[in-house]
């Protein structure tokens, strides 16, 4: 944190993601905001953490309730000079914010905007495989895809703002998940405190000026602006800063076009094929765009001149890149051969595998003169020759899924929903964005369909409409304020909708690392916010509403099944109450050590299994999943199945219990309490009991 | 182009161990040395127990000797890993799986303790993948590897595995980077130091002596009793040599689970599995395997059963070491019961269980009759109700229960005997269907199902001789794994009507 105060010269030293807010601040901007979701969660968590220091600085932060409203703040750079920078999860943030976007996009900006994306492939994925770039290229927002080195993350971050007041457009930088965790250092400079801010506030609005409207007619005259003027603005800026970088080779007939975020992989791939070193020298030249949207047509032919052929590496599909790199050479009569998607995979990550391959591929297809083609193919197939062997000595090793915590509030809503569902039969699960959705997963595997944040209600409305059972509608707190409300609840009430609905009222947005949400019992500004999901829905007009302590399996299981065959209609809604066990979990061990240390009597409070009773079916398992209820070889040397135990973890929730209950399991589960610190009392009467049982096992032979 | 090259690091963990921490020690370690570092992780995606991974490369030379600065690469390349660091076991597997581990190029530091999958733990037989797999895998695929307790060194150090793992790659002496660097991080970083330098420690002097990995093998209990009458019957054991300490367990067990008679009966019922062993030279084989089952069988789960072990006083001493109650410290044990009307007709006489039963069954009580309660074993009263039922124990002989499984226990011992005849290995897997039937409740209700259908619609063919032992034997084998497929039954019905129909098949073929 410290970090972001670091002057002119000094080095910082730290993630990529800490590095960009630092950027932000270099760059004097007045405001900030955006939505949480991997991997720039920690972007807003660090702006929070750092309210103080940007607070001096005068600039505002605001914590948006979606990704919308952070696409809409900007519209304060429409007529000011006020810089601004949003953060969210892409591709889906950049979906909810579409329409401001839009919106801004159109009438274009007076101070540099500037939106961080977090957008991956593959391995650090975690929503659908789409890319942003689209949005760039349809709403003439201008895409940074800056190489993965912090000097280089920050010179984007600062001549993007630039960039986007030259141009008069938005400006989006896409960081990968790596990217983002990226460690390394630069060289700081101090912190710029905007011309206007919180500190020194604008005077008043400029003369109405229709035309800073995104409103017919004006909108014509916008469209035309954003090529005949801002995209050739933005072109020349480009060039001019050389935010584009060429990586000269001897091998020159060839060439690589490459996305800043993947040079360092191509980089480390050509060094493993012998055609680079570890300093970044390349034999085969290469373009690396920084900027990937929009080209530069002048930089790309100065590039492809003299070039029999070049090689585009973009991750993702469609191959916009390359799709625009063969027009531009058409339009310039070159005819220099594109190769892309094909040598490359169309779909998926980049990983170094693939690149390997490609890159040995593009090499063997060119055959440039001065090196020894056949050589390098050989290389790179006794690189990637072991594969089989590795897969041959242990198949498919199974996937370890993310888990529910131990002690999660929302495990036991699912060994209830199965329970109810044993009973009433299956019903359609309409699963959401959110910790939640890892009872997709076994044991639960519970869900028909993921329709995104907020949205299991809305996309449960035609199920309801054609299925004999009623549909259950899972949502978080998170989603539910993001927009399940409106989306979900309101419209379904508007329609005289049907249904149940489960809201998970964990109290964060647990799933990005416990952000408030307005129901927490706090927020960043200290108090309660006073939203209230029960009086929210009360007062949209929700009859059947019910708030059960969510480790009640049993009153759980009894109130879905309630919900499910009332004869009332209308929307049922269960609220799921029970804090974050992680955000707990955090404030409590604090709590208890300090009492420990005080010598205050603390109850510690743990589950355990009888492993001579356990008989190693493990029912337990398949309604809870808990990290800490997990097996051991069984310690009967009669018995070949291992038992289900209790390892240390447990933070003593009691689900195991509620479990064994509910679903009538065994009697080998039980509670353990210690008392530390204990007062006389505690003592006497445990001393006491100590005699009197003694005495008991003492009279009768040694049990069994 | 090659020269100077990185050292590279792949380490493979399971979300909440810390790895963010770990790799940060790492990275902090090899700056304070001078050397250029790079460090990158998925998190967010691997969260909550998942696998996860994070990837750092180290310059093992000064910056300011290098000609320029370095370009790291952001992700493992395939079989371009110097160490692999993986805090379980199936997940340096995975890395293996993955293709980063080189046999001339990888060293290999993980744990050989498991942290089994959700669908390792669900299966409601054994569903864990083998260990001996996984670590021989490791043996053959690396150049060098180090297989460490890090659980068991983490808990006895009372710290994070994280901890443990830093001790380790330190100590592995492939990193140029001296022990007292990484201290440095862990002190740096303020949090948990004591404890952390603990679990360096250990693991910093585990790496120096790689223990071996852990046998999966254990030895029968020894759980000696005393009573002359125990020990008399004990010297009258006799049984082939390979059967004799599975015996000797199920004597003790059944004395102690009822009487010496008891375990008498089991003795004189095992003399005829010999027998039968003998006609089949068997080796003893069917009695070790008939004996382990037949113990179980006989002490099957019943109040009593529960009641005894719950005031165990072993047991109370097990679970004080478990919570780590100091002496004077006061505990309390809460059990979970929730017995229904089967349990406690179980212990009536036969003629009036059967009565209620048949009547709970008219008015589908059996179903919803449960008595859920939570009984503190370590209050006096709570105790007392359990000592009361413990004290049943004369009175089993006489209940429904008790008759039930005799009657049952003999019926599947003569279907192993005659199983016998035909050959030992059809014998050996009537005998090891017993273990369907276990548990309490749904779960022995389930099982003993699932058996009753493996036995009337293949076994008793096979032994009638309407369907061919050598397919009998594989059909009682997968209708087995079959039952223990999914507690729905639905993989064993699919099992059963494949086997028949072969069998239609094949008689119309003849």
């Amino acid at each position: 944190m410290q970090a972001l105060k670091l002057g002119d010269g000094e080095t910082f030293r730290g993630e990529g993601i800490l590095a960009v807010t630092k950027a932000l601040l270099q760059s004097g901007v007045s405001y900030v905001g955006g939505y949480q979701g991997a991997p720039v969660s920690h972007l807003l968590d660090v702006l929070v953490d750092a309210e103080d220091i940007i607070g001096d600085l005068g600039v505002h932060l605001e914590t948006c309730t979606n990704e919308a409203s952070a696409a809409a703040m900007l519209g304060a750079s429409i007529n000011y000079p006020l810089r601004g920078a949003v953060t969210w999860k892409s591709i889906v943030g950049t979906n909810v914010a579409a329409d401001a976007l839009s919106n801004l996009a159109s009438p274009g900006v007076v101070g540099g905007v500037m939106i961080i994306l977090g957008e991956d492939y593959g391995e650090g994925a975690s929503v659908i495989q789409e890319r942003s770039y689209a949005y760039a290229m349809k709403s003439s927002i201008w895409l940074l895809d800056p190489r993965p080195d912090l000097p280089t993350i920050v010179r984007m971050v600062e001549e993007g703002f630039e960039l986007s007041e030259a141009s008069h457009a938005p400006v989006m930088m896409e960081l990968r998940i790596r990217a983002c965790h990226v460690t390394g250092e630069f060289k700081t400079k101090a912190n710029r405190r905007a011309a206007f801010s919180g500190k020194n506030r604008l005077p008043g609005p400029p003369r109405f000026d229709y035309g800073r409207l995104a409103h017919p007619p004006v909108i014509f005259t916008q469209e035309r602006r954003k090529v005949a003027e801002r995209l050739p603005a933005a072109q020349h800026f480009i060039r001019a800063r050389k935010l584009n970088e060429v990586i000269a080779g001897d091998l020159a007939e060839i060439g690589i076009i490459a996305l800043g975020g993947l040079t360092n992989g191509v980089l480390r791939a050509l060094e493993r094929l012998d055609l680079a070193d570890l300093y970044g020298v390349s034999r085969v030249p290469i373009y690396v765009l920084n900027v990937a949207f929009p080209l530069v047509p002048e930089e790309l032919h100065e590039f492809c001149a003299g070039k029999r052929a070049v090689l585009v590496v973009e991750e993702g599909s469609p191959d916009y890149v390359e799709q625009a790199v063969n027009v531009e050479l058409r339009r310039a009569d070159m005819t220099t051969r594109v190769l892309g998607k094909g040598a490359l995979p169309r779909a998926g990550e980049y990983t170094s595998e693939v690149l390997l391959n490609g890159l040995a591929c593009f090499i063997a297809e060119t055959r440039p003169a001065g090196i020894d083609a056949d050589a390098i193919a050989a290389r790179a197939k006794s690189l990637l020759a072991r594969k089989t062997q590795a897969t041959a000595a242990l198949g498919d090793i199974p996937a370890r899924p993310p888990n529910f915590c131990t002690g999660c509030p929302e495990r036991p809503v699912f060994s209830a929903i199965k329970l109810m569902q044993r009973e009433l039969g299956p019903t359609h699960i309409s699963a959401d964005i959110g910790c939640h959705s890892f009872a997709t997963f076994a044991p639960f595997s519970l869900g028909n369909s993921i329709l995104g944040y907020g949205m299991s209600l809305a996309s449960a409305a035609a199920v309801t409409a054609n299925m004999e059972r009623r549909p259950i509608a899972v949502m978080g707190d998170g989603g539910f304020w993001h927009n399940g409300l409106v989306t979900g609840v309101a419209s379904n009430l508007f329609n005289k909708g049907d249904g149940v609905l489960i809201v998970m009222k964990n109290g964060y947005a647990s799933a990005t690392g416990q952000q408030y949400l307005p129901s927490s019992a706090a927020s960043r500004l200290g108090a309660q916010s006073g939203m209230s999901i029960e009086q929210t829905l009360r007062s949209l007009g929700v009859k059947w509403l019910r708030t059960v302590r969510s480790y009640s399996v049993a009153k759980m299981t009894k109130t879905l099944k309630a919900a499910m065959q009332t004869a009332e209609r209308g929307l049922k809604v269960i609220i799921a109450d029970g804090e974050c066990q992680l955000a707990r979990q955090r404030r409590v061990r604090t709590e208890e050590a300090e009492k420990l240390k005080r010598g205050a009597r603390v109850i510690k409070v743990r589950f355990g299994i009888d492993e001579e009773i356990c008989t190693g079916d493990h029912s337990c398992i398949r309604l809870s999943g808990c990290p800490s209820l997990t097996v051991k070889p069984s310690p009967d040397p009669l018995r070949s199945d291992p038992v289900a135990t209790v390892i240390e973890s447990c933070v003593g929730c009691g689900l195991c219990g509620e479990v064994a209950h509910a679903a009538v399991l065994c009697p080998s589960f039980y509670r353990a309490e210690v008392i530390r610190n204990p007062n006389w009392w505690d003592r006497a009467l445990h001393r006491a009991r100590q005699a009197i049982i003694g005495a008991f096992t003492a009279r009768g032979e040694a049990p069994a | 182009m090659s020269g100077t090259r990185p050292i590279s690091i792949l380490i493979a963990a399971l979300g909440g161990e810390g790895g963010g921490v770990l790799t940060d020690w790492i990275v902090a370690a090899a700056a304070e040395v001078g050397f250029p570092v790079q460090s990158t992780s998925i998190p967010g995606v691997a969260q909550r127990t998942g696998a996860t991974t994070y990837y750092i490369e180290i310059v093992p030379v000064a910056g300011g000797e290098l000609p320029a600065r370095p370009v790291l690469a952001l992700a493992p390349g395939i079989g371009d890993v110097d160490i692999v660091l993986a805090s379980e076991l199936l997940e340096a597997g995975r890395t293996i799986a993955g293709d980063f581990v080189t046999p001339d190029r990888t060293l290999m530091i993980a744990s050989n303790a498991r942290s089994y999958l959700v669908v390792e733990k669900m299966a409601m037989g054994d569903g864990r993948y083998e260990s001996t797999r996984l670590i021989k895998a490791i043996e053959t695929n690396t150049q060098r590897h180090l297989l460490i307790d890090m659980a068991a060194l983490a808990s006895q150090s009372g710290a994070m595995v994280n901890a443990v793992m830093l001790g380790a790659i330190a100590g592995c002496g492939r990193l140029p980077i001296p022990a007292d660097a990484f201290e440095r991080a862990i002190r740096a970083d303020a949090k948990a130091v004591a404890a952390n330098l603990r679990g360096f420690r250990a693991g910093l002097d585990a790496a120096g002596t790689a223990a071996p990995p852990r046998g999966n093998g254990r030895a029968i209990a020894q759980q000696s009793r005393d009573g002359a009458a125990l020990d008399e019957l004990e010297r009258d054991i006799s049984v082939p040599a390979p059967a004799h300490d599975v015996v000797l367990a199920g004597v003790r067990r059944l004395a102690a689970y009822q009487d010496i008679a008891y375990a008498r009966l089991y003795l004189d019922r095992l003399a005829r599995v010999r027998a039968a062993d003998a006609r089949a030279n068997a080796g003893g084989l069917l009695v070790r395997e008939t004996a382990r089952h037949l113990a179980v069988r006989m002490s099957y789960e019943d109040v009593i059963r529960v009641a005894q072990a719950k005031i165990d006083p072993a047991r109370i001493a097990r679970i004080r070491a478990e919570l780590g109650v100091k002496p004077g410290e006061p505990f309390r044990v809460t059990e979970f019961l929730k017995p229904g009307i089967e349990e406690l007709c179980s212990l009536f006489p036969p003629r009036l269980a059967t009565r209620i039963l048949a009547f709970a069954e008219r008015r589908g009580l059996s179903e919803r009759l449960h008595w859920g309660m939570e009984v503190s074993t370590t209050s006096v009263g709570g105790f007392l109700r359990v000592w009361l039922l413990a004290k049943l124990r004369p009175w089993r002989r006489k209940s429904h229960r008790f008759h039930e499984e005799q009657h049952s226990i003999e019926a599947w011992l003569g279907r192993v005997i005659a199983a016998a005849r035909l050959s030992a290995d059809l014998a050996l897997e009537v005998a090891e269907c017993a273990r369907l039937i276990k548990g309490y409740g749904d779960t022995l209700k389930r099982g003993s199902a699932n058996y009753r259908l493996i036995e009337t619609r293949i076994i008793d063919p096979v032994l009638g001789g309407r369907m061919p032992p050598a397919r009998g034997l594989d059909a009682i084998a997968s209708s087995r794994a079959a039952a223990l497929a999914d507690p729905e039954g639905e993989a064993l019905t699919r099992c059963l009507a494949e086997i028949e129909a072969q069998g239609s098949a094949s008689i119309a073929a003849e």
